[in-house]
C-alpha cells in the first residue's frame, strides 16, 4: 500500500513536470482549433518561425511582419471569398530552430489546423523542409528570408514560393562595395563558413569564383559545423594567412563569437564580411562597438522609398521598442503577397490561389515583386555595414546612407 | 593542409588549454554531483546559462562588471538549486537513479523554455574592459580573458577541492559518496550532505556560465552544448576527483585545439569525443587516477 501510494505520488510528480514541461514548449500551435470551414469561418494562415534556438535572432521579426500584414487586412474588413468578407486567422508555431520540428508542425498546420495557406520560416534549414512538404500536399507556400538559388535547387515546385534575393548577387556585393569606395586592401581574403545549405553554397562554390572574378585570392577557407561555438583555431589560421579580408558565413551565435575571439586574440582584418549571422540587430546588441564596420548583405532600408516602407518600420519600433530589421519588410511582404493572391482568386480553392500567387506583379514595401518560371522573385542586393549599432547602406553608393568605415575600428 | 606555423600552433594550443582550464569550472559541481549523489544531472547546462543570463541582467540593469559579479551569481545559483534539490529531487530520489534523471530532464525542458519566455531567444554575449586585450609573451598572443578566466576557474576549484578534503562537510561528502548508509549509520545527515552538494553544483556551474559567455555568444537554448563539454571533461578527468576535472578540462581543451588547428574547426568536437573514448580504454578512472597508479 504504501508502495502504491509513493508511485502515486511519483507517478503524479512526474506528470505535472511532464505537462508543464509540454506547455513550456508549445507543442500544440498557438490557437490551433482544427474545425472545418464554412463561410463564416476565418481564412485561416499558417507559418512556423524560430522564436528559440539559434535562429530565434530572425523570429520575432517575421511573427511581427505576418501579424501586421494580418492585422492590417482584418482592420480593412478582410477578404471577400465567394461575395463574403472573411477575417485572417493566423497561426504561429514555434519552429526552435530545427527542420524536424518545421516538417512535422507544418504537417499539423495542414492536418489538424486545416491552413488554407502557409508563410515561410527563415533560412534554407527552415524553409526549404516547410516548402517540401506543403508542395507535396498541394498547399500554397509563400516564403521569404532563403536565398533564392537555395531555394530553387531543391525541386522543381508547384506549390512554394520564395521572395528573397540571389546568392551570387550576394556573394558580388561586398566586393563592389569596396570597389565603389576606393577601399585598397591586399586583395587576400579568408573564408570562414559554416555547414547549412547556404553556408556551403557561398562558402565552397560562389565566395572562391567570385573572389578570383574580381581580382582577390583566396588565402583559405574553413568550413565548420553550423552550431560551432570555439573558432580560435580557425581564426589563428586566418591570422597567419596575411589576409586583408574575412568572408564569414555563419549563423548569429557563431558570428558574435568568432569576432569576439578576433578580438581575444588582439587580430583586427581591415574589412569584416558577416553574412547572415550579423544580419539582425541582436548580433550588433550583443558585440557592442566590436560590431563597427563589419559589412553585411541587406536588401532593405525605409529610405529606399517602396510603399509603406518608412510607415513599417514606423510602426514595428513605435510598438515594439526596438530597433527595426529588414526582415519585417520582407515578411510583411510575403504575407502581403499571399493575402493579395487569395483576395485575386476570391476563393479557398488552393489551385486558384496557387495560380493568383504566380501573376503576382506589383511593388511592396520591400520591392518589386514578380516570379520567375522556377517560382522566384528576386530582390536587389545592397551592403549594409554596422555603425553604433545602426545598418548603414554603403553601396550602392546611389542608395548609401552613410559614409563606408574602413578599417575596421 | 596548409605548413605549419609554429607560433601559430603555440597560440592555438595554449589558448585552447587555457579555455579549457576555464571552462572547467562549469563541469565541477557536474563532478561532484555525479560523485556523491549519483545523479546524472541533465539540467546541468541550463544552470550554467542561467549564471550567464543573471550576469547578463545585472550588467545591463546595474552596471556590474560580470567579473565583479561572480560572487553574486554564484549566490544567486545556490539559493536557485537548493529548494530544486530539497523539494523535487530529493522526493523522487527514493524511487531510483531513473526518476532523477528523468525529473532533471524535465526541469531542462522547463528551464530552457522559462529563459526563453523571459529573455527571448536572441543571442547575448558579455563583454569586459579584459575582453579585447591580449597577453603578449614573446611571439605568444593570448587572450587576457582566458588567463584571467583559467585563474578564477584554478582558485575555485582549488577551494572545492580544499572543503572536499579539509573541512567536517567535505568528509560528510566523501563519506555519502563511498557508503551513504554507513555514513548514515555513524551520524553524517546524508540527505543535507546531497542538498549542500547540488547547491554547491548549481553556485558553480553558474559562476562558470558567466566565464564561457564572456568567451563566447549564448542563447537559451546553448545549455544542451555545455552539458556535453561538462560530461567529457568530467569523464576525462575522473567522477568526483576536483582537480582532475580542472585538469581534464585542460587536456579536453589541448586536445581539440590540436584537432581544429590540423584538421579544421568542424573536427574539433570529433577529435576531442575519439580522443577521450581512446583515453578511457588506457585510462578509464580518468588522467590523474591513472598517473596515481603508476
Amino acid at each position: 500500500m504504501h508502495l502504491s501510494t509513493r508511485r502515486r505520488r511519483l507517478a503524479g510528480g512526474l506528470a505535472f513536470i511532464t505537462a508543464t514541461a509540454l506547455a513550456l514548449t508549445g507543442c500544440s500551435p498557438i490557437g490551433a482549433d482544427g474545425g472545418t470551414s464554412d463561410s463564416s469561418d476565418p481564412i485561416r494562415i499558417g507559418a512556423t518561425i524560430p522564436l528559440s534556438g539559434t535562429l530565434a535572432g530572425f523570429g520575432s521579426f517575421l511573427q511581427w511582419g505576418y501579424q501586421h500584414a494580418v492585422d492590417e487586412v482584418n482592420a480593412a474588413g478582410g477578404i471577400m471569398i465567394d461575395g463574403t468578407a472573411r477575417e485572417v486567422e493566423l497561426t504561429l508555431v514555434d519552429d526552435k530552430s530545427d527542420p524536424n520540428e518545421v516538417t512535422s508542425s507544418i504537417k499539423t498546420l495542414i492536418s489538424s489546423t486545416k491552413v488554407d495557406a502557409l508563410l515561410g520560416s527563415c533560412t534554407p534549414d527552415l524553409v526549404n523542409p516547410g516548402a517540401v512538404v506543403a508542395d507535396s500536399q498541394g498547399v500554397p507556400f509563400v516564403a521569404e528570408c532563403t536565398p533564392i538559388e537555395v531555394f530553387k535547387s531543391v525541386k522543381e515546385w508547384t506549390y512554394a514560393w520564395d521572395i528573397f534575393f540571389s546568392v551570387a548577387d550576394q556573394a558580388v556585393a561586398p566586393f563592389e562595395a569596396l570597389e565603389a569606395n576606393g577601399i585598397e586592401t591586399n586583395k587576400q581574403v579568408f573564408i570562414l563558413h559554416d555547414n547549412g545549405p547556404d553556408g556551403q553554397a557561398i562558402g565552397n562554390e560562389i565566395w572562391p569564383v567570385v573572389a578570383a572574378e574580381q581580382g582577390y585570392t583566396v588565402a583559405g577557407n574553413i568550413e565548420f559545423p553550423a552550431d560551432n561555438t570555439d573558432f580560435s583555431a580557425a581564426i589563428q589560421k586566418a591570422k597567419e594567412s596575411g589576409a586583408d579580408i574575412v568572408l564569414i558565413s555563419s549563423i548569429t551565435p557563431a558570428a558574435i563569437s568568432i569576432r569576439k575571439q578576433m578580438a581575444a586574440i588582439g587580430w583586427t582584418p581591415k574589412v569584416i564580411v558577416a553574412e547572415k549571422g550579423a544580419e539582425p540587430v541582436q548580433f550588433a546588441e550583443a558585440l557592442g562597438d566590436l560590431a563597427d564596420g563589419i559589412i553585411v548583405g541587406a536588401y532593405w532600408d525605409p529610405s529606399f522609398g517602396y510603399p509603406g516602407a518608412e510607415e513599417l518600420k514606423d510602426a514595428f519600433e513605435s510598438e515594439t521598442g526596438l530597433t527595426s530589421s529588414q526582415h519585417i519588410a520582407d515578411s510583411y511582404t510575403a504575407a502581403m503577397v499571399l493575402m493579395d493572391a487569395i483576395a485575386a482568386a476570391g476563393s479557398l480553392d488552393k489551385d486558384e490561389i496557387n495560380d493568383a500567387i504566380g501573376e503576382t506583379d506589383g511593388i511592396y514595401a520591400v520591392g518589386p515583386v514578380k516570379f520567375d518560371d522556377e517560382h522566384a522573385a528576386k530582390i536587389p542586393v545592397v551592403s549594409s555595414q554596422w555603425q553604433d549599432g545602426v545598418p548603414i547602406i554603403v553601396w550602392p553608393t546611389e542608395q548609401a546612407t552613410g559614409d563606408f568605415l574602413f578599417p575596421v575600428p | 593542409m596548409n605548413s605549419i606555423d609554429p607560433v601559430g600552433l603555440a597560440n592555438t594550443v595554449l589558448g585552447g588549454a587555457l579555455l579549457g582550464g576555464l571552462i572547467a569550472l562549469s563541469a565541477v559541481g557536474l563532478s561532484l554531483v555525479l560523485g556523491v549523489m549519483k545523479l546524472v544531472n541533465l539540467m546541468h547546462g541550463q544552470i550554467v546559462v542561467l549564471g550567464a543570463y543573471v550576469a547578463f541582467y545585472l550588467a545591463a540593469f546595474w552596471g556590474i562588471s560580470p567579473l565583479l559579479a561572480l560572487p553574486i551569481v554564484f549566490v544567486l545559483g545556490f539559493a536557485f538549486t537548493a529548494p530544486v534539490q530539497r523539494f523535487i529531487l530529493a522526493p523522487v530520489a527514493k524511487h531510483g537513479e531513473e526518476a532523477g534523471l528523468l525529473t532533471t530532464f524535465a526541469l531542462a525542458i522547463i528551464l530552457e523554455n522559462l529563459f526563453i519566455r523571459f529573455f527571448s531567444g536572441d543571442s547575448r554575449s558579455l563583454d569586459t574592459a579584459f575582453s579585447r586585450e591580449t597577453l603578449a609573451i614573446g611571439p605568444i598572443n593570448l587572450p587576457t580573458i582566458y588567463l584571467i578566466g583559467f585563474a578564477i576557474s584554478l582558485t575555485v576549484c582549488l577551494a572545492v577541492w580544499m572543503l572536499v578534503t579539509r573541512t567536517s562537510f567535505g568528509r560528510s561528502l566523501r563519506a555519502s559518496s563511498e557508503d551513504p548508509i554507513s555514513a548514515a549509520i555513524v551520524g553524517i545527515h546524508v540527505s543535507r550532505v546531497r542538498w549542500g552538494t547540488f547547491a554547491l553544483n548549481g553556485g558553480l556551474a553558474s559562476m562558470g556560465g558567466v566565464l564561457i559567455a564572456l568567451c563566447f555568444s549564448f542563447t537559451p537554448s546553448s545549455g544542451s552544448e555545455y552539458l556535453l563539454t561538462a560530461f567529457a571533461i568530467i569523464v576525462l578527468g575522473g567522477l568526483g576527483n576536483i582537480m582532475g576535472t580542472f585538469v581534464g578540462g585542460i587536456a579536453l581543451g589541448v586536445i581539440q585545439s590540436l584537432g581544429a588547428y590540423f584538421m579544421g574547426d568542424g573536427y574539433r568536437t570529433f577529435v576531442g569525443l575519439v580522443m577521450l573514448i581512446i583515453l578511457l580504454a588506457i585510462a578509464p578512472n580518468g588522467i590523474l587516477k591513472r598517473r596515481r597508479s603508476l
